[in-house]
C-alpha cells in the first residue's frame, strides 16, 4: 500500500472511531435533509428542474471557447481586467503581484473553493499581507488553522462548545456570551473592522455570466457583498468551467443551487457584480480583477466521457448524501473538494496516480448521482477512474494477478468446481489464516463455518429431483 | 509592473486553444422526452404572495395607501431605531420624505458619499420586487449604491406595487435589461443570515438583521 493510501485509511479509521465526530455530521447532515425536502417540495417538477440545470451547463461546457471569450470580451467593455492562470502558481503570483504593486496590506476573503485549491492564502500570507476569511464557517476553520471540512459547510464537524472556546481564545475581546447569537455576532464585530479597513476584497464565482460579463456570487451572511463593494480592489479567483451563457439561467439555477445547498428557495444575496464602479455610482470598487484558473480543467474537458465533471456548481448535496462521507467526515480525504464529487474529480485534475484511493472509497450505492442537481453520474464516474487506473497498469501487481486468476477460474465450469473445491480444503487446514491476503476485509469479519456439501453437490442431490 | 499591462492575459492563448481543441467533440447529451413546467404557475395576486414569501424570509412588508402614510411608516421605523444616522438614497421623493419621517437624525445622502460604516439604517428605493420568492431587487445605480443595503443593520425599501414581478423568470430578463447599467444588480431574499455553527438558523450575520419593505399600492 502506498504511503498516500495508507494515510487516508488511517485518517478515516481514526474519524469512524470518533463517536462524538460522527454525532455532530449527524445532526449536522439530518437537519440538512430536513430543510431539502421542504426546498425541493417547492418546485413543481424537481426532475424537470434538475433536466433544465443539466442542459444549461452542458451547453457551456461544450462550448466553453465560445463563451469564455465572450466573458471576457464583456468584462473589459466594463472596464474589468482578466487574467488567464494555466496553474495555481501562475494564479497566486498574479494576485500577490497586484496586491504588491497596489500598497495593499490587508485582504478580505469571501468564500472560494478555488483559492483554497490554489492554497492562495498561505501564498499571501507568506508575503505579509494579512488575510481575513469573512465567511463564518470559514473564519473559524481559518483561526484553527484548518482546511474547510466540507465545500459548503466548512465548519461542520465543530459544536458550538468548540466554537465558543476557541472564540473566546482568538478575539476574547469580541466574545459577549456563548449563544449561537452571541457568537455570530462576536465574529461581525471582529470582521466588520476588517471590511472596512482592507485594500482588496477577494470573492469566488458561483458562475459567470458571458452575455454581460458579470459573476454570480450567492452568499446568506452578506459578507460577499461587504468584500465586492467596501474595499477598493475586486479580485474574482475562479475555475474555467463556471461559465454559463445567459443571464435567464440563473431563473433556475439559482433556486436549484439553494436548495440543493441549503433548502432554502433563494440564497439571502443572490448577486451579480461586473466590473469597477462606474462614473455615476457612488460606491464600490475602482478595480475589478477575474483570475480564470485552468489548472488541470481543460484537460478533463477533453475527456467527453467525464467532461461533464465540469458542470458541478459546488451544491454540496453528494457530500451530504454519501454513507462513506458521514462516515470519515470531510478532512480525511485531504483534498480542496471532498465527498463523492471530490473522489471523482481530483484524480482526474490532479492524477490517478496519487488519487485513485479516494476512487475506491465508494459503496457504488449511487445516492451521489440520484440527488446531483445538475445530474453528473458520479458513481459512473467513479467506476471510470478505477478502470482508468486499470488500463495504465496503476494498480498493484498483486490485485492484477489475481483479477486474472479469478477470471480464469469463473471462466470454465469445471475449473470453477476444482478450484473451489481446493479452497474449501485451504480454509478448512487453514482457518483464519487462509484469508490473511484479504486482510483489509477480514480484519473486522469472520469467516462463515463451511457448509457440509457446496451448492453444486446439493443441486445435484435435490434440484434435479424437483425439477422432474 | 506586468499586472497594469493591458495586454498581460497571462497564459490565455495557451488555455483557449487547449479548451478549443478539446470541445471539438461534442460529448455526449442526456435526452428527456417531455419538458414539464418547474415551477407552478403563480394564481394568487402577487402583493398576497410577496407578503407570504416575504415573511418566510424574515422579511417585513408594510402596505400603504398613499405617499402620506409611506412617509409616516418610515417616520415610525426609524424613530424605533437606535441613536445614530441613518443613510438615504438622493431622491427627490425620499428627500420629501425625509424632511419629515427623520426627525433630529443626521441623513447622510447617497448623492454625497457611499453608507458611511456606523449607520444606522439605510433607506432606498429598488429595481423590482419578485412575488415568487419573496425577493427584493436592487442595482447600484437606482438604489443607493452597492453598500448601502448590506452595510447598515436595518435596510428599508420604499416600493410600489407596480414594481411586482411574478417569478425568476422575469425578474432575470429584468436584470438582463439593466445588466450594462449598473456594475451590481442583486435579489436580496431575507435578512442576513448564517447556519454555520451547528446548522442553527441566526439572523443578522454581517448585514442587515432587518429588512422592511414600505409598498405603497400604485395609484
Amino acid at each position: 500500500m502506498s504511503d498516500a493510501v495508507q494515510q487516508f485509511h488511517d485518517r478515516a479509521q481514526a474519524k469512524v472511531d470518533d463517536v462524538s465526530h460522527r454525532k455532530k455530521i449527524r445532526w449536522a447532515i439530518d437537519t440538512y435533509e430536513k430543510a431539502v425536502l421542504r426546498g425541493r417540495a417547492r418546485f413543481a417538477d424537481w426532475e424537470a428542474a434538475r433536466q433544465r440545470c443539466y442542459e444549461i451547463r452542458w451547453e457551456a461546457i461544450n462550448h466553453l471557447d465560445r463563451y469564455l471569450e465572450q466573458f471576457e470580451e464583456n468584462v473589459s467593455k466594463r472596464g474589468g481586467k482578466v487574467f488567464w492562470a494555466a496553474d495555481a502558481e501562475q494564479a497566486c503570483t498574479y494576485v500577490a503581484k497586484l496586491a504588491e504593486a497596489r500598497g495593499v496590506k490587508s485582504i478580505v476573503k469571501s468564500k472560494s473553493m478555488v483559492c483554497e485549491e490554489i492554497h492562495l492564502n498561505s501564498v499571501l500570507e507568506s508575503k505579509g499581507f494579512k488575510v481575513w476569511e469573512t465567511d463564518l464557517g470559514e473564519y473559524i476553520v481559518q483561526l484553527r488553522k484548518e482546511p474547510p471540512y466540507h465545500i459548503v459547510t466548512p465548519a461542520m464537524h465543530l459544536s458550538r462548545a468548540d466554537i465558543a472556546e476557541l472564540f473566546r481564545k482568538e478575539i476574547p475581546e469580541d466574545v459577549k456570551g456563548e449563544t449561537h447569537e452571541e457568537l455570530v455576532a462576536a465574529a461581525r464585530r471582529a470582521l466588520r473592522r476588517a471590511f472596512f479597513s482592507a485594500e482588496m476584497g477577494i470573492s469566488g464565482a458561483n458562475f459567470l455570466v458571458a452575455e454581460t460579463g458579470m459573476i454570480a456570487l450567492s452568499t446568506n451572511e452578506g459578507n460577499g457583498r461587504l468584500c465586492t463593494s467596501i474595499p477598493r480592489i475586486h479580485v474574482v479567483v475562479t475555475g474555467i468551467e463556471k461559465i454559463i451563457a445567459r443571464t435567464q439561467d440563473l431563473a433556475v439555477l439559482w433556486p436549484v443551487l439553494a436548495a440543493a445547498g441549503t433548502g432554502q428557495n433563494l440564497t439571502a444575496y443572490s448577486t451579480l457584480i461586473g466590473g469597477p464602479r462606474s462614473n455615476r455610482e457612488i460606491d464600490g470598487p475602482e478595480e475589478f480583477h477575474v483570475v480564470l484558473l485552468d489548472n488541470g480543467r481543460s484537460k478533463l474537458l477533453a475527456d467527453t466521457e467525464q467532461r461533464d465533471l465540469l458542470q458541478c456548481i459546488r451544491c454540496g448535496a453528494c457530500l451530504n448524501a454519501c454513507p462513506v462521507y458521514r462516515n470519515i467526515g470531510g478532512h480525511a480525504y485531504a483534498t480542496t473538494y471532498q465527498g463523492p464529487i471530490g473522489s471523482a474529480l481530483t484524480p482526474n485534475l490532479r492524477g490517478l496516480a496519487e488519487f485513485q484511493h479516494l476512487s475506491y472509497a465508494s459503496s457504488l450505492c449511487g445516492n451521489c448521482s440520484s440527488v446531483c442537481p445538475v445530474k453528473i453520474d458520479i458513481a459512473e464516474h467513479l467506476l471510470q477512474n478505477r478502470r482508468n487506473a486499470v488500463n495504465q497498469g496503476q494498480r498493484p501487481r498483486a490485485e492484477e494477478i489475481g483479477m486474472r486468476l479469478w477470471r480464469w477460474t469463473m471462466m470454465d465450469e469445471r475449473r470453477f468446481a476444482i478450484i473451489g473445491t481446493m479452497a474449501k480444503i485451504v480454509v478448512r487446514t487453514f482457518g483464519a489464516l487462509a484469508t490473511y491476503p484479504l486482510k483489509p476485509w477480514s480484519r473486522k469479519r469472520e469467516l462463515p463455518e463451511m457448509p457440509k456439501a457446496s451448492f453444486r453437490q446439493m443441486w445435484r442431490k435435490h434440484g434435479r429431483q424437483q425439477q422432474r | 509592473m506586468a499586472v497594469s499591462s493591458s495586454d498581460d492575459r497571462g497564459a490565455r492563448e495557451q488555455i483557449l486553444a487547449n479548451v478549443r481543441s478539446a470541445v471539438k467533440k461534442i460529448a455526449p447529451r442526456k435526452q428527456v422526452a417531455v419538458a414539464r413546467p418547474i415551477f407552478s404557475a403563480i394564481e394568487e395576486d402577487l402583493v398576497a404572495r410577496f407578503r407570504t414569501e416575504a415573511a418566510a424570509n424574515y422579511i417585513e412588508v408594510m402596505l400603504t395607501e398613499n405617499t402620506n402614510e409611506t412617509a409616516d411608516t418610515l417616520r415610525k421605523i426609524v424613530e424605533s431605531l437606535p441613536a445614530g444616522e441613518v443613510f438615504m438614497q438622493d431622491t427627490s421623493e425620499l428627500r420629501a420624505m425625509a424632511a419629515t419621517a427623520t426627525g433630529e437624525r443626521v441623513v447622510q445622502w447617497s448623492s454625497d458619499s457611499g453608507p458611511p460604516e456606523a449607520s444606522q439604517a439605510a433607506v432606498s428605493r429598488c429595481e423590482a420586487l419578485v412575488a415568487m420568492t419573496g425577493s427584493i431587487m436592487v442595482s447600484s445605480g437606482n438604489c443607493g449604491g452597492r453598500g448601502a443595503s448590506v452595510v447598515a443593520p436595518c435596510h428599508i425599501v420604499i416600493a410600489s406595487s407596480d414594481q411586482l414581478l411574478p417569478d425568476l423568470e422575469s425578474a432575470m430578463a429584468r436584470a438582463r435589461e439593466i445588466a450594462f447599467d449598473n456594475s451590481f444588480v442583486g435579489l436580496i431574499t431575507g435578512c442576513s443570515r448564517t447556519s454555520d455553527i451547528e446548522k442553527l438558523l441566526v439572523i443578522g450575520a454581517h448585514g442587515p438583521r432587518q429588512v422592511v419593505v414600505i409598498l405603497q399600492a400604485s395609484s
